[in-house]
């Protein structure tokens, strides 16, 4: 075998147009998140019977309300058109029920997209987003003009959280105090812990969709539902802190009377701070920038 | 490295040493990379791709596997730590991205002044309880500086007797006493005791200044001293650098007057570049364009070496009974063989092999002092993508990329990679300069990162453990 030749060379390539396209190694689809992808949505059981009996019940009263108007008109026009009014002033208002709860999922989905483009780095989707989210917002509408100029993801971000979301941020705190007070004194005077819990749960979501409402989002049942999905990893995270808390205290202290007093206190003040943390949770839920 | 005489310098090891264990303790730690490299090793482009990489990483994006799975899938963000008060520019990744991917793109120039930027990494805790804490923050250091500025390391530790006639037993050397020749007939020509005359030492200067601008652009030199003479900084020339060496450096006149500018040079240097930069750091990459030494001859591959194994016995590894009192000393050391897109995939191997031989006397000393080294061969940027040539009636295997110069596509056959220094015949093709490349297609905002070898691997090594 003969030994490989000598010295380097360069070889141009004749063929090869005289300016050739710089190369391209298809880096930006090489190196895109790879998502788990998402399971296809089934319905459950459960849900596929819920929505049976809403199309029965929704399907089979339309069809019943119909039949009764016809029938009215039958007797006579004047209560013909009394039915028909009836009936659509009550399918009017659970159309506007439903209608509702879909706007406040998409006010919800928007928020997602308006993170993703942050977390992307797609200026012109950022800027779109943050935009609309300002002109539906007392608090960030003037920062509209400024937004538009801004060069770049972190100055667009920055403007954000130094303005608006500054702002939201105390007003959620605020909230999360108000609640916190109130669910200090509720453990404090409430008979059970039964009680307790009820209490702590009807207030923590009444507090979700206050601060939810701050960020501009008016969330129905299903996205308070969202949001509280959100919420419920972090404050799982802290009510574990606090178990581990409440049993070193406790294993602390021998004395009868002593852990009496200091059991009634903590469950109290734990319940504060859970409403407190459940409030930065939520405002953190709600903003429009990924956390950093 | 820390010592009983110098009481100052042992405090301030002392308290750098309880900050870091602090920090460490808070989940805080701060990590100075030092990125040590000869000029036109690559470290600019080195620390833009390490910049936009991580920064990219941070965003969810796969730029370095390796990296990710040494973290064990935990790093959760990477962000550039808001601008305070420094005195020194900021590196500008983003200046640099952006003439990368413009159309004609552009690499970056010489580096004419110290710059620096630090990253913050967040990382998941490892254990359950540990979450509870919330996430370390990981503070990365970098800086930025003209590699012919590195070579003064050596300077520190000789007076300007030794320094000349370290410097003249070099240039009269090889090729170097060719280029200098001008310069080698005038400071032989000055008798012992010759009077400081201004003139005298203007003639001087530029003599050898212009003999190590050829030694380093004609014919790839690196071991050139004083680096400010070759990259005199923002400041521009200015009267301390106006001396050169001598035949008979002792006594007075010209050779006082020479003396007392090289003390000032070396104090200078020692105060502003050294000692606040190059004290104290806990992991280095040594950059080595092992393939520009290769090809630039045996001379250069040579002084390559020695100016590596100079720099290395100048560098503070640490090691000593009082360093490891105050913390002080290198955990890692990486070499790494930059530009490694230039032979094909089968022969990198090779190129780390002889980076290997090259780095032998500092690799040995960083281990000496308790440091774990490797080496690496790495593109920070790729520019090329393998090809077959033939040559000589048989294939080989090249590399294709578009020359800067022209933009026209070319197959570059890079010759043999030795696995060690090669025998003397090896060099008998003569000079050859590897053409530059263009940068592939690049997103200008660097969301994405961009295209390198083994950079995710290098990072695993050198930081993975800190992760």
């Amino acid at each position: 075998m003969s030994d490989p030749p000598k010295g380097p060379r360069v070889i141009l390539e004749d063929d090869q147009p005289q300016i050739a396209p710089r190369l391209d190694f298809g880096w930006d689809q090489a190196v895109v998140p790879v998502v788990p992808p998402n399971p296809p949505s089934r319905w459950s059981g459960f849900g596929r019977a819920a929505a049976g009996v809403v199309v029965l019940g929704l399907g089979l009263g339309a069809l019943e309300a119909a039949n009764f108007t016809a029938a009215q008109f039958t007797r006579g026009a004047v209560q013909g058109w009394l039915t028909l009014g009836v009936v659509v002033a009550g399918f009017g208002l659970i159309a506007s029920a439903g209608w509702a709860e879909l706007r406040g999922l998409l006010s919800i989905r928007a928020v997602d997209r308006a993170r993703a483009a942050f977390a992307r780095g797609d200026l012109e989707a950022a800027r779109s987003e943050a935009l609309r989210w300002a002109g539906g917002m007392a608090e960030a509408a003037p920062l509209q003009p400024a937004l538009r100029q801004v060069g770049s993801i972190a100055e667009l971000r920055a403007l954000l959280e130094a303005g608006p979301l500054a702002g939201l941020e105390t007003q959620a705190n605020a909230l999360g105090r108000a609640a916190a007070v109130q669910a200090f004194a509720v453990t404090a005077i409430s008979p059970s812990p039964g009680l307790d819990a009820l209490v702590f749960a009807w207030r923590g979501v009444r507090l979700v969709r206050q601060v939810a409402a701050l960020h501009g989002l008016r969330p129905g049942l299903a996205g308070t539902v969202a949001l509280l999905r959100r919420t419920v990893f972090d404050a799982a995270a802290v009510a574990a802190t606090d178990i581990a808390v409440d049993a070193a205290a406790r294993a602390l202290l021998s004395n009868k009377l002593l852990e009496q007093f200091a059991g009634e206190a903590a469950a109290g003040a734990l319940a504060a701070r859970r409403m407190l943390r459940l409030a930065r949770v939520a405002a953190e839920a709600c903003r429009i920038t990924p956390p950093r | 490295m820390a010592s009983l005489t110098d009481p100052l310098g042992l405090l301030r090891d002392a308290a750098m040493g309880a900050e870091q264990l602090g920090r460490g303790l808070l989940g805080q730690e701060r990590i100075r990379l030092a990125v040590t490299g000869l000029t036109r090793a690559g470290k600019t482009v080195f620390l833009t791709s390490l910049l936009a990489n991580l920064l990219a990483a941070g965003q969810g994006r796969r730029t370095l596997p390796a990296l990710e799975a040494a973290a064990g899938g935990r790093l959760r963000g990477v962000r550039l730590v808001p601008a305070g008060i420094e005195s020194l520019p900021r590196f500008d990744v983003a200046a640099h991205l952006a003439a990368l991917a413009a159309d004609p793109p552009a690499w970056p120039g010489r580096t004419e002044d110290l710059s620096t930027l630090e990253l913050t990494l967040e990382v998941e805790r490892r254990s359950w309880l540990g979450g509870l804490l919330g996430s370390r923050s990981i503070t990365l250091e970098l800086l930025d500086y003209p590699g012919e500025w590195l070579l003064d390391l050596p300077m520190l530790s000789q007076d300007f007797a030794e320094w000349s006639a370290a410097t003249l037993q070099r240039l009269r050397r090889g090729p170097r006493a060719e280029a200098a020749r001008d310069f080698l007939a005038f400071v032989d020509a000055l008798p012992a005791g010759t009077p400081d005359d201004e003139a005298l030492a203007r003639r001087g200067f530029i003599l050898y200044r212009d003999a190590l601008r050829h030694c380093r652009d004609r014919l790839g030199l690196r071991f050139l001293q004083p680096g400010r003479v070759l990259n005199p900084g923002p400041r521009g020339e200015a009267p301390i650098l106006w001396f050169f060496p001598l035949p008979h450096p002792e006594g007075s006149g010209l050779a006082m007057l020479l003396a007392r500018r090289h003390a000032a040079y070396v104090a200078d240097q020692r105060d502003n570049f050294f000692e606040p930069y190059f004290r104290r750091f806990q992991r280095q990459a040594v950059l080595v364009d092992v393939l520009g030494a290769l090809h630039a001859g045996q001379e250069a591959f040579e002084d390559t070496a020695e100016a590596l194994a100079a720099i290395a016995a100048a560098l503070r590894y640490g090691g000593s009974w009082l360093d490891r009192l105050t913390g002080a000393g290198v955990d890692r050391a990486a070499f790494v063989a930059t530009k490694a897109d230039h032979v094909p995939g089968r022969q990198r191997d090779a190129l780390a092999a002889l980076l290997g031989a090259l780095v032998a006397a500092p690799q040995n000393r960083a281990e000496g002092a308790g440091a774990a080294t490797a080496v690496h061969a790495i593109a920070a940027i790729r520019c090329t993508e393998d090809d077959v040539v033939t040559l000589e009636g048989r294939p080989v295997a090249a590399v294709r990329g578009v020359l800067l110069r022209d933009g026209r596509s070319a197959r570059i056959y890079p010759g043999e990679v030795p696995l060690r220094p090669p025998e003397p015949g090896f060099w008998d093709h003569g000079f050859f300069e590897m053409p530059e490349f263009q940068p592939p297609r690049l997103d200008a905002q660097g969301v994405s990162g961009v295209p390198h070898l083994g950079l995710d691997s290098l990072l695993a090594w050198l930081i993975g453990d800190l992760l």
